[in-house]
């Protein structure tokens, strides 16, 4: 019957033909683990397309959207988390696996001639395979995926000529936006897999035109293996290898929430995915008129070697012990790119030296006059120590700061000695018994003497004006009371915030700038509110049981109505009350999400919580793994058990088909 | 084998010598499908250089009232501007870096000239430093250390009625020159 279909079937198109192609294949000196890096990648491939196309069922490429549908996808849908996940890892293990494939193939000598074009091919394959990480990373629209993005889409605009237009026709426009995302998603999805599989099939033809290369000692190429069925089962049983450690790092090391992107955001420092580092830290290297020549030059360099490569290395010579230099020229090779990859891993982003006085001296000789006042080095840590303690959440100086305490603007004029000072900052009840100041008892003596000087300095005219809606540098900006509604914030709508996942880590630095004066650090509240009916600022941590919610959604969105529009507390004349963050923009939106993220931490509930996982990661690795390695050692037994006649009768067999 | 190659190849080459028909007839189809693609392709291609993302008309946009800004610190400002991007239509919320001083107030545009990333204000070291690559920037916007190819962008301000307003504009990345984009 099955081979009445067969028959059917063969007459029509050849699949016994095809498969047959397919699978019978000498490999000179029998088959070797060594062998499977490519079948693995094949392997990643139908991972990734597979992973790939159930993303696109919930993911919407837009600059609105993008963040909150994959976060949709990984917290609400069933199995979202593993299907995002096998995609995130699997990403990263192809391109390791790429890599060691080209070493084996170096090692192996198989880039000689007649095997130049498979090689290019795979040349062709990895900058796909590049292109495919730089078009995905920015997808999800996260703070990592937008800066990435950001500052890679940036780098070609330095190049004589074609650099803007190169910038623009990435980004779709000068900034960053819609047609951004827009054109990453094409690339990703469309264009880029789909050279991907031709180069592939290019790839995998060229393979078999010339064969396996086998080892390098030709007298073991006498005996040679079969493909089917030795060398299949061995790739096999790596891809099942393969399968088990994106499952194992899918699980144990999930990709993390890095925020939504923030083109505002200064608290986030941008760094590129680490298949990038090597070129970011290279670029470093290459300075103000050279970085043209760094930007075009170093990967034009990198892929020029690896396509020269067997053209120049034309000697025959397979075996890597008689091949001194081109083993010792691509271990340094491997060396800068690894030493590259790795200082730019630990590299601090940012500040890594301070200017040196000749340089700032040579800047200075030619910069304009400008009549700007510089501040004596005491007075300017002061005003730091005046910052950084949240003494502007209450005190204003011209106009920027809070208006819970008195306006420090004229301070230097009021005939105030330094002891009173001192008193005044260690133990203010000692001068006014009702005061609301805290007593700041933690600045050493350095600290307290600099602020000191810092506030004998303010001499400025008092301006005793609330500082402008837009301003957001100040930590506390409080409008007048009237302006914010004295309705319980709780009844009032939730923004846009609350439907996003923020990080909770970018949030504790926001909280830090700019909430911390009023609730006191880790939010423990506790700061005097005289005129609230509870006298103080409520405690965050943990937060009113009203606002609780065990539901990361209904918390984010009790906690989201009082950032978004403030409040007022209850009773006469509270002088402090909550600022309209969201209202007046002060915040971002996406600060704002990563505040609450941050808020709902500290209350032991985790905004990037699954709701709906299908099965539990932890519970889902306890099944998964047991029957995995069951049926990979049940099928290795059997294959093992095999007697070797069986073995090549099944071959046979399976050949006739 | 060989004998056959080389047959083949000969036949080829006395072909090539002289117009035949069907050569007429594949160059005819390759001009024909040239042209064709040509004729799609270049406005097809064209949709992707015509950048629509925002409007470059200058606005001025209030970000302070003059008064209400610390003499000789710089500041950051956020202001939030109507903007369309692409089909989007959406208040951004931008910002800049104030600097006044007694004679002159002066508005940086937040970008690092060298990458394009958002740079901060050190008050330690009374300088501006970006997180990318690590420029550095007196008071003043000039470059002291890193790779930045210019100072700080300058953005257009003016003042009417004690009102601070600022045109907010991009300008070229990485280049010594600042190029308005």
């Amino acid at each position: 019957m099955l081979n009445g279909v067969l028959q059917w079937l063969n007459r029509r198109w050849p699949f016994s033909a095809a498969i047959n192609a397919a699978l019978k294949e000498d490999i000179p000196g029998g088959s070797s683990t060594a062998y499977t890096l490519g079948s693995v990648l094949l392997t990643l491939v139908l991972v990734q397309v597979i992973t790939g196309i159930f993303q696109v069922f919930f993911f919407v490429p837009s600059v609105d959207h993008a963040y909150d549908s994959l976060s949709y996808l990984r917290t609400d849908v069933p199995f979202g988390w593993l299907i995002h996940g096998l995609h995130y890892w699997g990403a990263n293990v192809m391109i390791i696996a790429m890599l060691l494939h080209m070493v084996r193939v170096f090692v192996w000598g198989a880039y000689k001639r007649p095997r130049e074009l498979t090689w290019l091919f795979g040349v062709v394959l990895l900058i796909i395979t590049m292109g495919m990480s730089f078009t995905g990373g920015p997808l999800p629209w996260d703070q990592a995926g937008y800066w990435a993005a950001e500052v890679g889409t940036s780098i070609p605009s330095s190049l004589p000529l074609i650099g803007s237009l190169t910038t623009e026709l990435m980004r779709g426009g000068t900034d960053m936006g819609q047609l951004t995302i827009s054109r990453f998603f094409v690339l990703h999805v469309m264009v880029l897999p789909l050279v991907l599989f031709a180069i592939i099939i290019f790839h995998i033809v060229a393979l078999r035109v010339n064969g396996a290369v086998g080892p390098w000692d030709s007298s073991r190429h006498i005996k040679t293996g079969p493909f089917w069925p030795d060398q299949a089962f061995k790739d096999m049983m790596s891809a099942c290898a393969i399968a088990l450690l994106l499952m194992t790092l899918t699980i144990l090391a999930p990709p993390g929430f890095t925020g939504p992107a923030d083109p505002l955001s200064t608290t986030y420092t941008p760094k590129p995915e680490w298949n990038f580092l090597f070129l970011y830290e290279a670029l470093k290297y290459f300075e103000g008129p050279l970085e043209p020549l760094g930007v075009a030059g170093v990967p034009a360099v990198l892929v020029l070697i690896l396509v020269i490569l067997p053209f120049i290395d034309r000697s025959p010579e397979r075996n890597p012990f008689m091949r001194p230099v081109a083993m010792a020229a691509a271990t340094v090779f491997a060396i800068v790119l690894i030493g590259l990859t790795i200082a730019g891993y630990v590299s601090k982003p940012g500040i890594h030296e301070l200017p040196t006085s000749s340089a700032a001296s040579a800047n200075s000789a030619n910069k304009p006059k400008t009549g700007l006042p510089m501040m004596p080095e005491n007075i300017a840590r002061g005003a730091t120590v005046y910052r950084s303690a949240g003494c502007g959440g209450c005190h204003s100086i011209n106009g920027s700061g809070g208006t819970a305490g008195p306006d420090l603007s004229n301070e230097g004029n009021r005939d105030r000695d330094r002891d009173w000072f001192r008193d005044q900052i260690r133990n203010p009840k000692s001068h006014f018994p009702d005061t609301i100041m805290p007593s700041f008892t933690g600045f050493n003596d350095q600290q307290l003497n600099d602020l000191i000087d810092y506030l004998g300095s303010l001499n400025g005219p008092s301006a005793n004006k609330p500082s402008s809606p837009s301003t957001a540098a100040s930590p506390s900006e409080v409008k007048p009371a009237s302006a914010v509604p004295r309705s319980p914030a709780l009844n009032r709508t939730a923004g846009y915030a609350a439907g996003t996942i923020g990080n909770s880590a970018q949030g504790a630095l926001i909280f830090d700038k700019q909430c911390v004066s009023c609730h006191s650090h880790n939010a423990i509240g506790g700061i005097p509110n005289p005129g609230a009916d509870e006298g103080v600022v409520p405690s965050l941590n943990p937060i009113d049981k009203a606002v609780f919610n065990k539901d990361p959604r209904h918390f984010a969105e009790n906690v989201d109505a009082f950032i978004q529009h403030g409040s007022v507390p209850s009773g006469k004349n509270p002088r402090l009350h909550m600022p309209s963050f969201g209202d007046s923009s002060s915040l971002t939106q996406q600060q704002i999400s990563n505040l609450e993220a941050y808020i709902m931490e500290l209350n032991g509930v985790d905004r990037a919580k699954m709701i709906n996982p299908g099965i539990e990661p932890v519970t889902f690795f306890f099944i998964f793994i047991p029957a995995f390695l069951l049926i990979m050692s049940i099928m290795g037994g059997i294959y093992r058990c095999l007697p070797k006649d069986r073995k090549e009768k099944q071959q046979e067999s399976h050949l006739d088909l | 084998m060989n004998e056959c190659e080389r047959c083949s190849t000969e036949s080829l080459s006395s072909q090539s010598a002289e117009t035949t028909r069907r050569r007429f007839l594949i160059a005819m189809m390759a001009t024909a499908s040239l042209l064709m693609s040509a004729i799609l392709g270049i406005p097809f291609i064209g949709a992707l250089f015509h950048s629509t993302s925002f409007s470059k008309k200058e606005t001025w946009i209030k970000v302070a009232d003059v008064q209400t800004i610390p003499e000789g610190l710089p500041i950051r400002l956020n202001f939030v501007q109507k903007e369309q991007d692409a089909f989007i239509g959406k208040n951004e919320i931008r910002s800049v870096w104030i600097l006044r001083s007694h004679s002159s107030v002066t508005a940086y545009a937040p970008i690092c000239p060298h990458a394009g990333c958002y740079y901060n204000w050190n008050e330690a070291h009374k300088q501006f430093e970006c997180p990318c690559h690590g420029s550095i920037f007196n008071i003043d916007g000039f470059v002291m250390a890193g790779p930045s190819p210019r100072p700080l962008d300058t953005l257009p301000i003016k003042i009417e009625d004690g009102s601070l307003l600022v045109a907010w504009k991009r300008f070229k990345a990485g280049v010594a020159e600042k190029i308005s984009v």
